[in-house]
Formats: structure tokens, sequence, C-alpha cells
């Protein structure tokens, strides 16, 4: 019923290729992407740059992430790593003078290098192998960025970014940097939608099941890994380095170090892997909900009048959370996004799901 | 379909709004101190007795009737040493009406500095972040209370050059440290003075997390350096005494940075420890006129924030000395400009501290407009088996070389 399928006919192959073969999903979406447009004006500044503007981010990073695991099946632990190179790299070009339009093209190219560089030695080994590989590629590039101060910026290893600017427009209001993540991430996600009904998604997915079966089927899976972790990397340089040019301001290797992989990967697999929307929520969760545990806790603590240690007040929101992530998983092993999938089918043919029972 | 995501959202702005509401309560003549630590992760092996120390001398001062009559507002909040939740945490207590800030950590001192100098708001930065900072003239608004790494090791350097009687030609000193920025931090130091002293400097570094210091004690039971300086943390110094006694390397020849506590020495063994060495800027034990008057005031009353037991510990002095300079500015803030203290009366507060050292807690400071620091001077103490012996006055020493350093490394910053 909400999701109406009824008068719903395709009739033609390119119809039924559509992006949203369901309409209430397009309008979904048009809803909210309106409400992302609007929300500066709805939204108080705190949530808008603290919350939102990283939690975009943070998403177009994880989509990133979910195209070489989620769709290519290669397990990656060096995702922080890579966004270092964009960010280094884009930084550094617009220290230089090169406008931030190309600086970011640059950055995202040198991450595309150097991630599809480590492919190649990477994609000889599979599964936990690879895994073991990628979280190698972390190391070397932590190393490097703290033993080079021509990268790193120096002493005490910070690397100012200068203003952002787009089309010759310095971009230093709230507002203004929030749109930059909003349409840097809303690129990625028209991107990925549209990757699933591209026959290189296809030829991705493909890999993913099975790397010799698709080799027999005439994918090239090779190639493709090699292309899938290029077009991630991509992402994650471009990423990396708006993440620097509009929330940080400046690069650290702190910033980009291994719990940074981690917590990505993490976002990727409590999202659902190969799940955009999954990617949102992953995001969400992993990053956002630490903050707001928190506060609930310190929060309900003062109004019930529990004068609890400051110490008892930070860890017992790590627990909380670590419970919560356990019970999602534990609900639904797909992630968040299977989670909404569910709740999707469902409601799609209720009410006249009930009339068989 | 991405409904949920949005209600989600909602929701937990909601939540949050809700949670928020408590803090606002909190009446509005008050001066308030926001303090987002990490309670969580890397540094809660000092993080604790800082913010103890800190609530503790907020309870004595607002007992005595406040500063100027205003009670101090200290606001604690786990950031959990990630740069994204420490700018949350500054965020949202700026638009509480806090103008100055505590972050303790270096990788979020780091990230919150961009946004502090734009918004023109106070970041206290002691013994963390850029060392640079000192510089007045160009981190405006950062104001790290105390030594460099710096001007530590050279301090250090100059305390083992009187131990040789005046003069290093010959004197090998073996430097172990951390081998990431913290622990790099005095190399480029060690080696200009190596070269003007005429010592011999040697470099042990050691893998993060310091568990690993086999090669490192090994290669100086080779080399046979005079004194090591350590730049190692917490549970690094409880390997490095093991592997001395291994190694038969002297304790009493090991002088560490500042990080050095009363928990690493029993881990070690108040006994065995003896002779141990730490650089501070800190007086150490509790024969202080002002841990006297928190244990009689505060605890007696039973208004302390924590355990009494922990208020044995040279990290609590070093938070009371944080905290000690940071009331010292404000109230010289209220008596310069009045209430309510905004960010421009605390950095003039803070720049007209003068020889100030809360009774013979710290090494007197005196903060001027290009000096945040406050000179930077500070002792080496000995652990005699119970409590923490001065070694030596409070000196500064080699400061044209470190202001030189300071000025190259701070030239590279500049406010967009």
């Amino acid at each position: 019923m909400f999701y109406r399928l009824s008068g719903v006919h395709h009739s033609s192959y390119k119809s039924d290729r559509k992006m949203f073969p369901v309409p209430a999903d397009r309008n979904l979406v048009v809803f909210l992407l309106i409400l992302g447009i609007a929300a500066p004006f709805l939204v108080p500044s705190l949530y808008l740059n603290s919350y939102m503007l990283p939690w975009l981010i943070w998403t177009a990073a994880v989509l990133g992430l979910n195209l070489v695991t989620g769709w290519a099946g290669q397990l990656h632990l060096g995702y922080a790593a890579v966004m270092a190179v964009g960010a280094y790299s884009a930084v550094h070009a617009a220290k230089f003078g090169i406008p931030w339009e190309f600086a970011l093209l640059i950055g995202g190219l040198a991450s595309s290098v150097i991630g599809s560089l480590f492919a190649f030695t990477a994609l000889r080994v599979k599964g936990l192998y690879l895994a073991l590989t990628t979280l190698a590629m972390q190391f070397v590039m932590d190393w490097v960025l703290t033993h080079s101060p021509a990268i790193s910026g120096g002493s005490h290893a910070s690397l100012q970014s200068p203003t952002f600017a787009l089309l010759g427009q310095k971009i230093t209001s709230d507002a203004g940097l929030y749109y930059v993540a909003l349409g840097w991430c809303v690129l990625v996600t028209i991107f990925m939608l549209n990757l699933k009904r591209t026959g290189l998604g296809r030829a991705l997915v493909a890999v993913r099941e099975k790397d010799f079966a698709a080799a027999i089927l005439g994918v090239n899976s090779f190639y493709y890994k090699v292309v899938a972790f290029a077009a991630s990397s991509f992402i994650a340089g471009v990423t990396g380095a708006i993440l620097v040019a509009t929330f940080y301001f400046l690069a650290a290797p702190e910033q980009f170090a291994v719990n940074v992989s981690i917590q990505v990967l993490a976002m990727v697999i409590i999202g659902g892997l190969g799940s955009i929307i999954g990617s949102y929520l992953g995001a969400a969760l992993i990053l956002l909900v630490p903050g707001i545990v928190n506060k609930i806790f310190s929060g309900g603590a003062d109004v019930i009048g529990l004068n609890l240690g400051i110490e008892t007040l930070a860890h017992i929101p790590n627990a909380a959370y670590g419970a919560l992530i356990v019970i999602f998983l534990m609900v639904e092993p797909l992630g968040l996004g299977k989670l909404y999938a569910n709740v999707r089918d469902y409601l799609m043919v209720w009410p006249f799901d009930q009339l068989k029972k | 379909m991405k409904l949920t995501t949005y209600t989600k959202h909602l929701a937990a702005v909601a939540a949050v709004g809700v949670a928020s509401m408590s803090p606002a309560l909190a009446a509005e003549d008050t001066i308030k101190f926001g303090l987002c630590y990490d309670l969580s992760k890397s540094y809660t092996f000092v993080s604790p007795q800082v913010s103890q120390a800190a609530m503790d001398l907020a309870t004595l001062v607002n007992a005595k009737g406040g500063i100027g009559g205003h009670p101090v507002e200290i606001i604690v909040q786990d950031h959990g040493n990630e740069p994204q939740r420490g700018i949350e945490c500054y965020e949202q207590l700026k638009r509480d009406g806090v103008h100055v800030f505590d972050m303790l950590s270096t990788p979020v001192s780091i990230a919150v500095l961009p946004r502090i100098t734009k918004d023109k708001n106070i970041l206290i930065q002691s013994l963390v972040g850029r060392g640079d900072a000192v510089d007045g003239s160009v981190f405006t608004q950062v104001f790290p209370v105390g030594p460099t790494y710096w001007g530590q090791v050279a301090n250090d350097v100059s305390f083992i050059k009187d131990q040789s009687g005046g003069d290093l030609s010959g004197v090998k000193i073996g430097f172990a440290y951390l081998d990431y920025p913290f622990g790099q931090e005095p190399i480029e130091i060690l080696k200009t003075l190596a070269e003007t002293e005429g010592f011999d400097l040697q470099l042990y570094p050691v893998p993060l997390p310091g568990n690993d210091q086999a090669s490192v004690w090994t290669n100086v039971r080779r080399n046979k350096p005079d004194y090591v300086i350590a730049w190692l943390l917490a549970g690094g110094h409880v390997v490095a005494a093991k592997e001395m006694q291994r190694n038969g390397f002297p304790i009493n020849r090991y002088l560490s940075v500042n990080w050095l506590n009363e928990v690493d020495i029993n881990n070690i063994g108040a006994e065995a420890a003896t002779g141990i060495m730490r650089g501070t800027n800190v007086a150490g034990g509790q024969d202080l006129p002002i841990i006297q008057e928190i244990i009689t005031e505060v605890y007696g009353n039973g208004n302390g924030a924590g355990d009494v037991n922990n208020l044995n510990d040279v990290y609590y002095n070093t938070g009371l000395a944080i905290y000690s300079s940071a009331f010292e500015a404000a109230r010289l803030a209220v008596e310069q400009n009045g209430f309510p203290v905004t960010a421009e009366s605390m950095k003039a507060g803070y720049e007209s501290i003068v020889d100030f050292d809360a009774n013979g807690l710290f090494a007197p400071i005196t903060v001027t407009a290009d000096d945040h620091g406050g000179g930077g001077k500070t002792r080496v103490e000995m652990w005699d088996g119970t409590t923490w012996v001065p070694q030596q006055d409070w000196t500064a020493a080699y400061t044209d070389l470190i202001w030189s350093v300071v000025r190259e490394s701070s030239a590279g910053f500049t406010v967009e």
C-alpha cells in the first residue's frame, strides 16, 4: 500500500531498467533530497555542521568502500590510508595555488593510482590474506605520514588547508560547507545507484560471488577488481580531501589512522554490504551514535539525580553503543539496509498480506 | 528510500535537544571552562586526575566566594580522542556560552585549532598539542602554559651538564623515544645541542605502543650512555625499567619526560624505582599548601570530585597547575574588565600573569603577549622511594635556541 505497485506497468526494457521501478521510492528520494537541501533553514547550525556535514562526508566514504567490499567483494582494511593520500595531495595542490576543483581531482587521481598500485599486489591474494595486505598498506601510510615532514606539514604533523573555494568563490559559511558535502554525497550516491544497473556493476557482483566462475563467463575478474579498487580509491581520495577542506580544516595523521579504517569498514558491515541506504544508516550509527548515547546518559544521570563519576559516564555509553551494534546485527545480520528493506517489503503488500492469514 | 535515515536523525536531534537542556539550567553568572577530555581511550592515564583536580580546585574557589564573586563552572565531556567528537564537543559548548576550552589531547587540540582561532575563543593547551603554540604572536588564542617538549629536553640536557661538572664533551646521552610525533619532537633540539655542547647523542626509537623495547636496551648495554632521556608514556616506563634491570643499566640514570607518575612507579615497584628522575614543571608530592587545603577544605567536607587517594599522583598536581593558572587568568580578567569573562578579557588576563606559582605548586610563570608558555621553566625531580625530591631550582636553559626553533616552526602557521 505504501509502496504501491498496482498500476505500475513496464512495457519496455527501458522503463523496466529505470532507477526506481516503484514510483514511491523515487518520490521518497526526491522528498529527502528536498529536506537535505532545505536543512540549513530547518536545522540549527550546531547539528548542521557537527552532525549532518560529517555524516554526509562519511557516507560518501562508506559508499566508496562499499563499492570495493560490498560490490566487488574485496575486503579492504586500508581505506583511511587511501583517503589520506587524497586529502594530502589535494591540500598540497591547493596550497600550491591550484584551484580546488582541480585539487580535488588531483587528490582523487593520486588516491586512485596508489590504491590500484596496492590492488595489483593485493590481487594476487584473496580473502583474509587480502585483508592483511590492505592493512599493511595502512601501516605503510601511517609510517610515511609520521616520518616525512614534507608531506605531513612539518612540526607536529598538521597540514593546514587553504580556504575552500569553488568557481573562485570562497566558501566559509556553515550552509556553504554543508552544501559542498551534500553535493558530493549526492554525486556519489547517484553514481552508486547507477552502478547497480550497468554491466560494470553486474560484472563486479559476478566477481564477488565467485571470481573463477565469473572468468568462465568471460568476465575478466582481475581487470574488474582493479577497476573496483581504482574507482573506490578515487571516491576515497576526493572524500578525504573534502573532509579536510570542509570539516577539519587541517590534515593530521590521526584523522586517517588504522582505527578510522576499521570504523569505515564497520560502517559498511553494519549498514549492509552492497546497500546504499545501508551506507547512510551505517555511517550514522558508527559516527553519530557514540556522541548521542553519551549525551543521553549524562543527561539521564542529571535528570534522575544520579551522581556518577565522569569516568563511569564516559565508559557506560561505550558499552551501550557496543551492545547496540551487537543487537542490530543479531536482529538482522545483513545490516541496517536489510532492516529497512524488510520494513519496505512488509509495507509493500500490507494490508493485503493480512487476508491470507 | 531514505526515510528511516531522516526520522532517525530527527529522533537523534530531539534526544540531543532534551539531553542538552540540563547544562542550560546552570546559572548564567558563572565563569565556564569547557573540558572536552578523552576519558575513555588513549589519554585515560592522565585525564581522570586532571579533571578531578580541575573540579576540586573549582569547589575550593567557589567555597571561598568564587572568582570576583562569580562561581566557576567546570563542564567535562568525553571525546574519546576522536577529532570528530572533539569538534562536536567544542561546537556544542561554544553555543552554551563557554569561551575557554581544554582538550588535553594532541590530535583533538590540533583538530579544533582552526575553529578556535577563527572564533577567537581560548584554548588551554598545557603539555599537549603543537609546541610552537607558545608563540603568542602567531597563536593568539592558544595558551600552552608550561614547558614545550623542546624546552623540557633542553632543560634535561642542562641538568646533565650540571651533573657532569659543567662540561658535556665526551658525555654520552641516549634518547629513547616513542617513534611518532610525540617522541620525535625533541630530536632536532638534541641534535643541535649535541653539536654545540659536544656530547655524543644516541637515538633509540621505540615502536608504538612501547611494549617492545628489547632491542633498545641491549643497544644501550652495548653503547653504555651516561644518561638515557626517555620520551615514553605510561606502560613504556615499566617495560623500560624491566629492561634496564635485565641489561644492568642503573635506573638512577633514567631521566623521563614529565609523563611519569605514581601509577607507573607502583608498577615498577616503589622501592625498585628509587632514583628514577623526571623533568617537570609541577612540584610532585602532597607537601604543598594548595593540596593540603584541598584535602581539608574539600575532601574534609565530603565535596571531593573523586577518591581522595587519587590525589597522591603528580598528574593531579599537573591538573591543579593548569587550572590554578587558568583561574588566575580569569581573576585578572574580572579585575581588569569586569564580568562576564569573555575570550578577549581572558586572553588579556592570561597575558598579565606575572611571576605566579600558586604557592610553590609549579615553576613561576610570566605570560606575555609573545610568550604564551610562561617561560617554560622545569626542574628535575627524583623518586626517593616514597616521594619526589627536587634535584635543582626551576630553570629554563638554552631559551634562545628554543625560541628560534619555535619561531621557525610557527612561521608556517597562518590563519585564514
